[in-house]
């Protein structure tokens, strides 16, 4: 006897599984979906909820309290001015930095990069002591400093080094990558056309990298408008926001501090909305 | 005029490696070589962007290895427009223009006047690549370096573009090295042509004697030749051979017999005896039905294997002996002696066409 010939619709193989494997794989995506949803929303529930509680719990009194708690308004304004005078002092000194981080190769460059990310990652407490190492009184320099008129610790002066030292970094990082993403040969071709190398970034790669080094900058700000740790140490009084908020919860408590932290929250808004504009703003022109 | 004399410079791994050539004042230099040759190098080291860490580069007589790129007058186009794209056509046409009048002159020329307010961002291709070369032409460069300026646009395009470049060149007659993987071009454009490979020169010189005497098998095969044969040369002055037909007498002392496979056909040169490679460019070869209608030193009977019609030039493949051979000749040619595979033909070539290398 012979075998029938299968025929072509006989050999296809199928994509779809037999229809009890089919039944056991939609469970098993389904207890998936619902596995990766819960996580999320866990993680979300985690992130927001402190904030919004905080908001809630704080923000109108914070609100009100900013018309009549002095000492709150004027730590808010220093740490304002502060965190404005240490961007611009990075501004200023970290943007040569990173466009030679992005432009020349040099020995060293990585070494360089890594040093100036050091600040990031060591606990903000340490590099407040490394700072009043350097800074401090009793210090060679600090003392220098004093007796040219010019406190570091426990003044402004201090505030501002301990946020430049520990949010600069972030500024750097931040301009080198926006330096990056402007092709150098834009510049090298202005330099063909009579510019100097100081006239071909000032007209060229300035203008092509402003959104992101404004990006930089706002980050920079923000990071140090939450500084604490470095500041702590350096300088007590007098006190910007985060110094005040922990100075009344620990003296007075809970009820007290909640007001300064919610207007705190509030605050840290403003940046992340610039940040969300200005990143709005170079998608729009990217896809152009 | 554009002089390099042992020029070594490092980009990133690569090296440019000793490399020497000149390109008289006013002449149209052309290198040309394979992906990853070192082409682009080579140009950024004469504008400046990559330091020389050995060498000397003058340019019109003045030796401008040290000094920065605003000071070299020179100018560079490359294929990516690199347009400054937060500037307006004539803001970047006139970047670099002594007075807006030359900008907009330098516009006008290349067609691209019309365009003058608007964002480069909204240019094709072609009109980029037009306002790049105004905007480098509008500072009256004495050098002007181009790196495959034109290879991505559209025939049309590149065409227009070309045009009116040479309009401008035979006009002002600056210096110009321009970059370019294909021969095609480089013959076209070329009064001298510099041969790059791996970072070194293989051959520079006119186009047209690196085209027929390529200085290596290397250098034949990347310019297209299609017969390129390695083998044994043999001197043969002394064995008394009959050169009075066909290739003169003139030549008898330099008469070489050279052996490839189980063929064996004669050229002219101071080979040494010993392994060679000889180079046959196919428009050399003639084919005809018939021996005795050529007077040509190398003749051979064939078969025709292949046929590759292009246009008003037919490549056809011929099998000598087990040896294939290239000739070309015109379609009309090819049809007339009606050469289909499987045809036997008389495959000629003159002693002086065969290069040894």
């Amino acid at each position: 006897m012979t075998q029938p010939v299968p025929s072509l619709a006989d050999l296809q193989v199928t994509s779809e599984p037999p229809e009890s494997r089919r039944g056991s794989g939609a469970v098993a995506r389904a207890a998936a979906t619902v596995v990766v949803a819960l996580a999320a929303s866990l993680f979300l529930l985690f992130m927001l909820a402190p904030v919004i509680g905080l908001v809630s719990a704080g923000g109108a009194r914070g609100m009100g309290a900013l018309t009549r708690d002095a000492e709150l308004r004027a730590a808010l304004t220093l740490t304002a001015a502060t965190a404005t005078i240490a961007t611009l002092l990075g501004v200023v000194g970290g943007t040569p930095v990173a466009y030679l981080l992005a432009r020349r190769a040099f020995r060293g460059r990585a070494l360089v990069a890594t040093l100036l990310d050091l600040p990031l990652v060591i606990p903000h407490p340490v590099a407040g002591i490394a700072l009043l190492l350097v800074l401090g009184r009793a210090s060679p320099l600090g003392g220098a400093l004093y007796a040219a008129g010019l406190r570091v610790a426990g003044s402004p002066t201090g505030i501002v080094c301990a946020m430049l030292f520990v949010s600069a970094p972030l500024y750097v990082s931040a301009a080198r990558e926006a330096f990056v993403r402007v092709d150098a040969r834009y510049e090298f071709v202005a330099r063909t056309l009579g510019d100097s190398s100081w006239r071909a970034f000032r007209r060229i790669t300035l203008p092509l990298s402003a959104r992101g080094l404004t990006a930089a900058a706002v980050v920079m700000w923000a990071r140090a408008v939450s500084e604490f740790g470095a500041i702590v140490v350096l300088t007590y009084n007098p006190k910007v926001a985060s110094v005040l908020s922990y100075d009344r919860f620990t003296s007075v408590g809970l009820s007290d501090a909640l007001p300064v932290a919610a207007v705190l929250v509030v605050f840290a808004l403003v940046p992340l909305l610039a940040l969300r504009g200005l990143r709005a703003a170079r998608e729009e022109r990217e896809s152009v | 005029m554009i002089s390099i004399d042992r020029l070594t410079a490092r980009a990133g791994r690569f090296t440019l490696d000793d490399v020497s050539f000149d390109v008289p004042q006013g002449a149209y230099g052309v290198v040309i070589g394979p992906a990853g040759a070192g082409k682009t190098t080579l140009l950024e080291t004469i504008a400046g962007a990559i330091p020389a860490s050995r060498g000397r580069i003058h340019l019109g007589g003045e030796d401008v290895t040290a000094i920065p790129p605003e000071q070299r007058r020179l100018g560079i186009v490359y294929q990516h427009a690199y347009l400054f794209p937060h500037l307006t056509v004539f803001e970047n046409v006139g970047y670099g223009a002594s007075t807006p009048v030359v900008a907009r002159e330098m516009a006008e020329r290349f067609g691209v006047d019309g365009l003058g307010d608007r964002s480069v961002k909204a240019l094709s291709g072609g009109e980029r690549q037009l306002v790049a070369l105004a905007r480098a032409l509008a500072r009256r460069p004495e050098v002007l370096l181009l790196d495959e300026p034109f290879s991505a646009l559209d025939p049309r395009n590149r065409a227009t573009a070309r045009r009116i470049l040479r309009a401008i060149y035979y006009e002002r007659r600056f210096t110009v090295l321009q970059v370019t993987h294909d021969f095609a071009e480089a013959g076209l454009l070329g009064d001298v042509a510099i041969m790059l490979d791996r970072g070194r020169v293989l051959q520079a010189g006119n186009p047209e004697q690196i085209f027929r005497k390529p200085a290596s098998p290397y250098v034949a095969d990347f310019l297209g030749a299609e017969n390129v044969f390695a083998g044994v040369a043999r001197p043969i002055k002394s064995e008394g051979m009959d050169w009075s037909d066909g290739d003169g007498d003139a030549f008898v002392e330099h008469a070489v017999a050279f052996t490839t496979g189980s063929l064996t056909f004669y050229a002219l040169g101071d080979a040494e005896p010993g392994p060679a490679h000889a180079v046959i460019r196919a428009e050399e070869v003639a084919l005809s039905m018939d021996a005795a209608t050529s007077s040509m030193r190398n003749q051979f009977q064939g078969r025709v294997i292949e046929l590759a019609p292009a246009g008003a030039i037919t490549r056809v493949t011929v099998d000598v002996s087990g040896t294939p051979l290239v000739a070309a000749v015109t379609s009309r040619s090819a049809r007339e002696l009606g050469l289909a595979p499987g045809v036997n033909v008389v495959a000629a070539f003159k002693a002086t066409a065969v290069h040894l290398c």
